[in-house]
């Protein structure tokens, strides 16, 4: 007979339901919430373990096996049956006895004087070679240790190694107040801030049973939508450089310069730290930002033309780094990634935030690079007629008055926005104002399995493209 | 004369070597809509690494010390090769052999060096540039396979006037300097065969070979870099291109066109992307077809 915590979950799978998080409390309870992507209904699968040891769902839904490790390494309650239980965050520095988040350490632990790497899983044989590349790179990027197991130049294994500057955010955020964890929240990611921001607003107003008005909504998605076009600007400019397509690099890195430079005017910050708040969000006049939107269209134009026009460019994109949609449903994969391998999802049109804008999903099939870049291309493009509609209609509003979250707030919920990086989930138990659990789940957790499994067959010389072109976040993966 | 003439223009091209570099980078910066660098700025990047202290990885041996000095060795003896004027006394040893020797063997010793730390980007660029290597020297004497036609010993001579005067036709000339300049593009490591330009190690050739040297070594590297820049675009000039019967007349004409070709490079560079890896094959297939169709029709070859 199988367990009915594995049972229940897997038939949440077969039923096309969407993981938002799996998380684990300090007195052994794991809950799984689900999405229903049809409904938007949210379902919660919950296992009172009451020891050491738990059934380990990764053998049946592999998009858990980071998950599972993760709560391994942080609370040290054992799946039973994993795979592969290799420490994912946790590092040989680490006393043995340490769990951050199931005791809370008074004191900063002693850490061990040994080498920080975990053993990599490699390919052994004649003629491979193994080549380690990171943690620190040469370029202007966060912190990844890959090893690669090579035949000649061709990719067999990939094994990434991330989690290098792991910051404890979430022990971090435990027991805080509701006026403290904003800060904290926005600084979980420069790239995905917005989301995350948001995710707390929700979260607490959700809570407190308040119903935010239309500005407000408005304002958020204003914000939402120029975080993306500032994160697919970047990542638009990142993949030509992959393959010395210089001019394109360059003229992609001005235009994202231009935008941030109007954001830091508009919102008093390039990276929109700060913006949104429960009940708050930094007003803007409508006008500004509708000059905005047609300045950059000015600079896009031209640069897409020259983009979409250039042969050597989509030739060297096409069929690189393929994920199916079999692997994509299989790991769970998220945002861009999975929408150009033909998954039609994006959590936008489930957000009540969104409703009468009606975004259209972005969606591809090839799942190659070329598609990823196109889908960037289109979804961008989509944003802006976003920011230019939440903008017209918000000349027509009066400012809300602003709300204040009660200080004794209580309650568990599960929110999500969708990042430019695919579905950002957190979920949130507070206790009379203070933060009991907050968990983090970026939409980047569940594609970095995915780009483990596009690179092999590739040639290593086209790992950098394949890598730009997933460009996924290391700080909202290792919080 | 000759020999005064041979020996200024050998200083000349060791000596503009960087500053022709800087004119490519230059132009490239401004078709990306940057200011760039000034065209002299490799100089002082030359100078900074040269006063700087010189460090050695600990598991390298005498190879990794010798090589960038065989480099710029066999650069420096590949210009006095060439007849920089387009004239040089017989008994000069100005032979297309002994130019592509002195090419491969900088390429070894660039292979060896990258080998000889044991550190991964080096041996994955030693093998990258020794496979490049591979295409480029068949595609080579294919483009230039009329010399031996022409002169009976592949002696670097111009080669223009034979071309062009005896048949009607402009093809073969045309097919010849097509074929060299796609494999100069290989030789120098430029796009679309490989991006001097990248910070990415994986997808380096030339660079990563040279990615554990600093100091002096990296200064003299860069260097030889730039020379064999200058020196193979005076070669194809000297080969292919027009000459006046002055010879100081044609050291200018040199200069000018070494300029000109960086320039140009630097264009060309802002509209291609590098070629994927194993389509590199195909590339020195094309040059060396093209090469090979130019000899048959010079030939004779089609009654032309």
């Amino acid at each position: 007979m199988v367990n009915p915590w594995i049972r229940q979950n897997v038939a949440m799978k077969e039923a096309h339901a969407e993981l938002l998080t799996l998380t684990a409390t300090r007195d052994h309870r794991l809950q799984a919430t689900w999405l229903h992507p049809r409904s938007g209904c949210q379902e919660q699968v919950t296992l009172e373990a009451s020891q050491e040891y738990f059934p380990s769902l990764t053998p049946m839904l592999p998009e858990v096996a980071w998950d599972e490790r993760e709560i391994h390494d942080v609370f040290g309650y054992i799946p039973n049956g994993h795979p592969d239980l290799r420490p994912l965050l946790r590092t040989p520095r680490w006393p043995d006895n340490f769990r951050p988040l199931r005791d809370r350490p008074s004191a900063r632990p002693a850490w061990r004087d040994a080498e920080p790497d975990n053993p990599a899983l490699t390919v052994e044989g004649e003629g491979v070679t193994i080549m380690k590349v990171g943690p620190t790179h040469a370029g202007v990027i966060e912190s990844g240790h890959f090893v690669f197991s090579l035949m000649g130049e061709n990719v067999l294994h990939m094994d990434a190694h991330l989690f290098q500057n792991h910051r404890g955010v979430e022990s971090l955020l435990e027991g805080q107040t509701v006026d403290a964890v904003g800060a904290i929240v926005t600084r979980i990611c420069a790239a995905d801030t917005v989301s995350h921001q948001t995710n707390w607003a929700l979260a607490v107003e959700a809570l407190a049973g308040y119903d935010s008005g239309a500005g407000l909504t408005l304002g958020r998605i204003v914000l939402l939508e120029s975080e993306r076009v500032l994160s697919h600007l970047n990542d638009l400019a990142q993949i030509p450089a992959g393959v010395g397509f210089q001019v394109a690099h360059q003229q992609a890195l001005a235009i994202k310069e231009a935008w941030q430079r109007s954001l830091q005017r508009l919102y008093g910050h390039r990276f929109l730290f700060d913006t949104v708040r429960p009940g708050w969000v930094v007003p803007v006049d409508p006008e500004d930002l509708l000059r905005l939107v047609h300045a950059i269209r000015r600079q896009w134009t031209p640069w897409r033309r020259l983009v979409e026009g250039h042969h050597g460019f989509n030739d060297r994109m096409a069929g690189v780094g393929v994920t199916t949609l079999a692997e994509v449903i299989r790991f769970g994969g998220q945002g861009v990634v999975s929408r150009s391998a033909g998954k039609v999802f994006d959590a936008r049109t489930l957000l009540p935030l969104y409703q009468d804008l009606r975004p259209v999903p972005v969606v591809e099939s090839d799942g190659d690079v070329r598609a990823r870049f196109s889908v960037r291309v289109q979804e961008l493009e989509e944003s802006l007629r976003l920011i230019e509609q939440a903008a017209a209609r918000l000349r027509a509003m009066p400012r809300d008055a602003r709300w204040c979250p009660p200080d004794a707030v209580s309650g568990q919920v599960v929110v999500y926005t969708e990042s430019p990086h695919g579905l950002n989930v957190h979920d949130v138990a507070v206790v009379r104002g203070r933060v009991l659990r907050y968990h983090i789940r970026a939409g980047t957790y569940r594609n970095w399995p995915l780009l483990a499994h596009a690179v092999p067959g590739n040639a290593v010389a086209d790992f950098p493209l394949i890598n730009k072109s997933f460009e996924l976040c290391y700080s909202c993966t290792d919080r | 004369m000759v020999w005064i003439v041979q020996g200024v223009g050998v200083a000349v091209l060791v000596a503009v070597a960087p500053w022709m570099w800087g004119i490519a980078q230059t132009v490239k910066a401004r078709c990306q809509g940057r200011r760039g660098p000034a065209p002299g700025q490799l100089y002082w990047i030359i100078r900074k690494h040269w006063h700087k202290e010189t460090t050695v990885p600990d598991r390298s041996s005498w190879v990794f010390r010798l090589a960038p000095s065989v480099s710029m060795a066999s650069l420096v003896l590949i210009v006095i090769t060439i007849p920089i004027a387009g004239r040089v006394p017989p008994e000069w040893p100005h032979n297309m052999l002994t130019l592509f020797f002195l090419l491969a063997l900088e390429r070894f010793w660039s292979g060896l060096a990258g080998l000889d730390t044991g550190g991964t980007f080096g041996g994955l660029g030693a093998s990258r540039i020794t496979t490049l290597g591979t295409g480029i020297e068949p595609a080579l004497f294919a483009a230039l396979g009329i010399a031996w036609q022409v002169s009976g010993d592949g002696a670097i001579v111009p080669l223009a006037a034979h071309l062009t005067n005896g048949s009607a036709s402009l093809l073969p000339w045309a097919l010849a300097s097509v074929s060299v300049a796609l494999v100069l593009l290989a030789e120098w490591g430029r796009l679309p065969v490989d991006n001097p330009d990248t910070h990415l190690e994986l997808t380096m050739m030339h660079e990563a070979t040279l990615l554990e040297y600093d100091g002096r070594f990296l200064a003299l590297s860069e260097w030889a870099m730039a020379l064999k820049f200058t020196a193979l675009v005076a070669f194809a000039w000297v080969v292919l291109g027009p000459q006046f019967s002055s010879l100081w007349a044609n050291l200018g004409l040199r200069i000018v066109e070494m300029a000109a070709t960086a320039g140009a490079l630097g264009w060309l560079e802002s509209r291609l992307t590098k070629l994927r890896y194993f389509q590199l094959p195909a590339y020195f297939a094309v040059a060396a077809g093209i090469g090979m169709l130019g000899f048959y029709l010079a030939s004779g070859g089609l009654g032309l």
